[in-house]
C-alpha cells in the first residue's frame, strides 16, 4: 500500500447558533478562504478533486447541495461526490477521501463539510428532521427522538453498571470548559457538575446540559499525498507533516430495539476502533494515542466511547471519566475543542472539524491553554444515528 | 422595509468588523419558505402487523431457518436471508430500558397528543428476541428494570396505525 496521505491545510468558520448572514454556500466560501490563508495557497488550480460532506437535503431546502457546493468554489469541471453518512458524515467523508488517495485514483482531495442546522427552522422542526432519520415506521411514529433514544441507552448503561449522573455531567462541563480555550467554538460555558445536574430534564436520564448544539458551521480539509503536499502547500514544509494512518468503520442495527441484549454500548464503534487500531498498528490505545475528540452528541455517549474505543474496561468509564482521566490535564485528553457539546455540530461539518483539532493539536497550534504537549497521535470517534455507522479516523506527526 | 415581498422575515444591516471581506454584501434579507408533501407511504410486507392491531392480535415474525422472533417484524432474516413466517404473541412481555421524554417533537397527530412527560419503553415480548420500542402509558418514577407490561388497544381513529396500541402496566 502506498504511503499514508497528509493533511495538507485546514480551514473553517466560527461554529455558530446562527449565521445568519450566511448561506450553506456563503459558509463554504469562507472555511475555504480560512483553508487557503492556511495553505499559503492563492487557489485550488492544483487540487484535483472535491468531496462535498452534508447529512440534510431537509435543513438546506435544496438536493444536490455537493454540486453547487463544488460550483461555488470554482471545483468545476474537475471531479466531486458528495458523501451522506449521517452523524459520521464528515468522518466518513476524509475515509472516502483517504480511499481516493490510496488507490491512486488522485493525489490531492478537498474535503468540504457544511451544515445549517441552526435556526433556519424552529427547533421543533429540527427534532422532525432528525426524527426521519431514525426508522420513520417504528421509531418516528410513536414519538421517538434520538435524545430518548440515547438516554434508553445510558439508563442500560446506568442499570448494568452503575454509571451515574454526575458521571456524565462531568463530560458537560469539561468539554463545555475546554470550549472556552477554542476562538471557533459556539458556546464556551464555565458551569459546574451541579449546574449539569439541576438543567431541566429533555429526555431522562439526559437534561439540557447533557445535550449537544444544533450549529451552523463548514470546515474542510486538503487531503493529498506528501509530494503533492510538497510541491503545491507553501506551508506545508513549515510544519511537521500528518500522516491519515488508520481508518475504520462498523454499523450496527438501525433500531437499539435489534441490538438487545447488546443496549448498552455501541458495538459499531467497537468495530471501527479495532480496524483503525489494527491498520495504525496500534496495540495499546490508551498510551500510544495522545489526543482524541469523542463524538459527544450526549455527555454519557463520551463514557460508553471511552469503553468501546478499548481504553477502560466495560462499565468503567464513568468511574475514569469522572476520575479526570481524559481532562486536559489527564492521561489522554479529549475534546480539547469543546466537543459537540461546546464547539458545536453542524453535522456534515463535525468529523471534519474533529480532524481539524486533531490537526491542530499534532501541529502545536492550539491555544496554549488546550494544547496537549508534544501530541503526536491522535483519534477521531464519530457516529451516525445511535451508532448505525461509526468512524474512527488516526492521525499521526511524523518529525 | 418592502411591502412587495408577502414572506419577508427582515432585512438587516450588519455592522462589519474591521477585517470584514464581505462589507459589499450588506444588507442581508431572510424570507420564509414552507415545503409541505403528502406521501402515498406503502407499509410493505410489514401491513399484516398493522392490520393484526385493528383485530387486537400482536404479529412478530419468526424465520424458519434460525428460529429468531422479531417485533417489529423483519420480512427478510437478516442473518439467513430467508423469507420469514408471521407469528402471534400475546402481547405481554417486560421493561428493559426507558426514557421519560419531556419534548415531544410532535411528529404526527398522535404524537402531538400525547402529554408530556412521556414514556419511550423497550418492551421484551414474551417469545420475542429483540425489544420493541413504543410509548408505555406511566409515571416514569414508579418504573422499574423487569415490570411486566402489557399491549393495550384502542378503536382509533389514528393518524399512523402503530397508535391502534400502546403499553400499559400489566
Amino acid at each position: 500500500m502506498p504511503a499514508a496521505p497528509v493533511i495538507a491545510a485546514v480551514g473553517c468558520t466560527k461554529i455558530a447558533s446562527e449565521h445568519r448572514d450566511c448561506n450553506a454556500r456563503d459558509l463554504l466560501a469562507d472555511a475555504l478562504l480560512d483553508l487557503l490563508a492556511d495553505a499559503g495557497m492563492d487557489g485550488l488550480d492544483a487540487v484535483e478533486h472535491g468531496l462535498a460532506s452534508y447529512e440534510s437535503d431537509h435543513f438546506n431546502m435544496q438536493m444536490t447541495l455537493g454540486a453547487i457546493l463544488h460550483d461555488t468554489i470554482g471545483m468545476t469541471p474537475k471531479p466531486g461526490l458528495r458523501i451522506e453518512g449521517g452523524g459520521a458524515t464528515g468522518a466518513l467523508a476524509l475515509r472516502t477521501a483517504w480511499a481516493h488517495i490510496q488507490s491512486g485514483l488522485c493525489d490531492s482531495i478537498l474535503v468540504y463539510g457544511v451544515e445549517k442546522n441552526g435556526r433556519g427552522v424552529s427547533s421543533r422542526t429540527a427534532n422532525q428532521l432528525f426524527a426521519l432519520s431514525a426508522d420513520v415506521d417504528w421509531e418516528t411514529a410513536i414519538g421517538g427522538t434520538y435524545t430518548g433514544f440515547y438516554a434508553a441507552m445510558m439508563r442500560a448503561h446506568m442499570a448494568q453498571y452503575g454509571t451515574r449522573e454526575e458521571h456524565f455531567a462531568h463530560v458537560a462541563a469539561r468539554n463545555r470548559g475546554n470550549a472556552a480555550f477554542n476562538p471557533i467554538a459556539q458556546k464556551p460555558m464555565d458551569i459546574s457538575i451541579e449546574d449539569v445536574l439541576r438543567s431541566r430534564p429533555v429526555a431522562e436520564p439526559y437534561k439540557l446540559l447533557d445535550c449537544s448544539l444544533l450549529s451552523d458551521g463548514a470546515a474542510c480539509i486538503l487531503l493529498a499525498s506528501e509530494a503533492w503536499a510538497r510541491e503545491h502547500v507553501p506551508a506545508f514544509e513549515a510544519r511537521p507533516p500528518i500522516f491519515f494512518t488508520g481508518t475504520g468503520c462498523g454499523t450496527d442495527t438501525m433500531r437499539l430495539g435489534d441490538r438487545y441484549p447488546h443496549i448498552t454500548n455501541f458495538r459499531a464503534k467497537q468495530q471501527a476502533a479495532q480496524a483503525a487500531y489494527a491498520m495504525a498498528d496500534i496495540g495499546d490505545p490508551l498510551r500510544e494515542i495522545d489526543v482524541a475528540e469523542l463524538y459527544d452528541s450526549y455527555s454519557g455517549v463520551e463514557i460508553q466511547a471511552v469503553e468501546d474505543l478499548g481504553w477502560v474496561a466495560r462499565g468503567n468509564g464513568g468511574a475514569a471519566v469522572a476520575d479526570g482521566a481524559f481532562d486536559l490535564d489527564g492521561a489522554l485528553p479529549v475534546n480539547t475543542s469543546g466537543g459537540l457539546l461546546g464547539r458545536g455540530a453542524p453535522v456534515g461539518a463535525t468529523g471534519i472539524l474533529q480532524a481539524m483539532e486533531v490537526a491542530q493539536q499534532l501541529w502545536g497550534l492550539a491555544d496554549q491553554r488546550r494544547q496537549v504537549a508534544g501530541a503526536k497521535r491522535g483519534l477521531t470517534d464519530t457516529h451516525a444515528g445511535i451508532a448505525s455507522i461509526s468512524v474512527v479516523n488516526i492521525f499521526e506527526r511524523h518529525d | 422595509m418592502s411591502d412587495k415581498v408577502s414572506n419577508l422575515i427582515d432585512i438587516t444591516e450588519r455592522e462589519s468588523a474591521a477585517d470584514d471581506i464581505w462589507t459589499d454584501f450588506r444588507p442581508i434579507e431572510r424570507i420564509t419558505l414552507e415545503l409541505a408533501q403528502r406521501y402515498h407511504y406503502s407499509l410493505g410486507k410489514q401491513s399484516r402487523f398493522f392490520i393484526e392491531l385493528q383485530n387486537r392480535r400482536f404479529f412478530a415474525t419468526a424465520c424458519g431457518s434460525c428460529g429468531r422472533v422479531c417485533a417489529p417484524p423483519r420480512p427478510l432474516c437478516p442473518a439467513c436471508l430467508q423469507p420469514t413466517n408471521w407469528r402471534e404473541l400475546t402481547g405481554e412481555g417486560r421493561l428493559e430500558t426507558w426514557s421519560t421524554l419531556h419534548f415531544s417533537p410532535g411528529t404526527n397527530a398522535d404524537v402531538a397528543a400525547l402529554q408530556t412527560p412521556y414514556v419511550l419503553a423497550y418492551v421484551l415480548l414474551d417469545g420475542a428476541d429483540t425489544l420493541f420500542p413504543h410509548v408505555l402509558r406511566a409515571e416514569g418514577e414508579s418504573l422499574r428494570r423487569g415490570m411486566r407490561v402489557r399491549v393495550a388497544y384502542n378503536e382509533g381513529p389514528v393518524s399512523h396505525p402503530i397508535h391502534l396500541m400502546v403499553f400499559v402496566l400489566a
